[in-house]
């Protein structure tokens, strides 16, 4: 393999991570300017009893810009990447969902927009996108040897 | 003979020997991933109370806190009625609607009262020539504001717009104003997306 090779495969993660941190710190930072309407969006999905809504509005914003911040970091990344999995597997089933129950909403993921199917649907796509992302990078954190066994081979 | 089959037999030996560390070496390896996983799922549940302990506190010294105990958009928009007409409003029936070619004839006429039931950021970023803001997260607010140039309209047709085909906003708004006795009030369920995608006259002139 050449050394291009390698310095590019040693890249990708850092390049991945800052991507998905860029996007779920535009995210969250948009959901922090207006919780009343994110908390609109999440009642739109008809899945959450109204005394938990006001809760994930405060809360979920906050937790997306903190697994960002992690994200970035090396020594967090597979925490950071395990939480933006999850948060992403959650957005995924829940507009999947409301997708085959026939809602049309507003998903609140990107900042305010009309609510609109097609829309719903490109959403849908970059959940999956966010899901596979994230998955990779957690799962490359995971399996990748530590420093300790690496020097002991 | 015996020599060789001792031979094969300490081979088989050190095979099954083999295949015996490198079993548990897996089955090692796979109790740390496992164990790894856990720890890592245990994070993520610790980061998820902190960020609704820290967003119920970045709530709390908000300009604008969101009050807790969530109360959906028509349930808001009843409380605003309920302090402008100083008693619970009554459930008219829902708004006849219209289609484009109506609601553009009326718009170019002027015949109409034009209303814009869109949040004001929307509204300042374009709305219908004419068009008056009277948004659904604002109603109290916007009617105080429009009432001026809504007194005495009450009898003049009234076609109200939100974002497109499945927003709620303009059907909202229109039950609102019929509760407070405009008469004539239609709902242009197309809205802006349908205005806009017709190529029609935009104005983003800001109403006092």
């Amino acid at each position: 393999m050449s050394p291009h090779a390698v310095t590019l495969r040693g890249a990708l993660p850092y390049a991945l991570a800052i991507a998905l941190g860029a996007v779920f710190l535009y995210a969250g930072i948009d959901k922090v300017r207006d919780p009343l309407h994110f908390a609109d969006s999440i009642n739109g999905f008809a899945i959450l009893p109204y005394a938990l809504i006001d809760v994930l509005a405060l809360a979920l914003p906050v937790y997306e810009i903190i697994c960002a911040g992690l994200i970035l970091l090396p020594p967090t990344r597979r925490v950071g990447s395990l939480a933006l999995l999850l948060a992403s597997a959650m957005f995924f089933f829940a507009l999947l969902s409301a997708l085959l129950r026939g809602l049309t909403l507003d998903c609140g993921c990107f900042g305010n927009s009309a609510p609109s199917r097609p829309r719903m649907w490109a959403e849908l796509g970059l959940d999956a996108l966010l899901v596979s992302g994230t998955a990779g990078l957690y799962f490359h954190s995971l399996f990748k040897p530590s420093r300790a066994s690496r020097a002991d081979t | 003979m015996t020599i060789v089959r001792n031979d094969e037999r300490f081979e088989n030996m050190g095979l099954a020997s083999a295949s015996i560390r490198m079993n548990s070496t897996s089955a090692a390896s796979k109790t740390r991933i496992g164990l790894r996983i856990a720890r890592d799922l245990g994070w993520v549940l610790v980061m998820a109370i902190s960020s609704a302990i820290l967003g119920l506190a970045i709530n709390r010294v908000s300009s604008k806190p969101l009050p807790l105990g969530y109360q959906d958009p028509q349930q808001r928009l009843d409380a605003e009625l309920t302090a402008l007409i100083a008693s619970p409003p009554l459930k008219p029936d829902p708004a006849q609607t219209i289609t484009l070619a109506e609601f553009r004839s009326a718009v170019e006429s002027g015949s109409a009262l034009i209303i814009d039931a869109r949040s004001s950021v929307f509204f300042q970023q374009g709305h219908v020539p004419g068009a008056l803001n009277l948004a659904r997260d604002n109603f109290a607010a916007d009617y105080h504001r429009l009432s001026p140039k809504l007194k005495g309209m009450e009898d003049k047709p009234t076609l109200v717009y939100c974002a497109g085909g499945y927003c709620h906003d303009s059907r909202m708004v229109a039950g609102a104003l019929m509760t407070l006795g405009f008469s004539e009030v239609r709902v242009f369920t197309g809205g802006w997306e349908e205005w806009s995608a017709a190529k029609l006259p935009v104005s983003t002139e800001m109403t006092p």
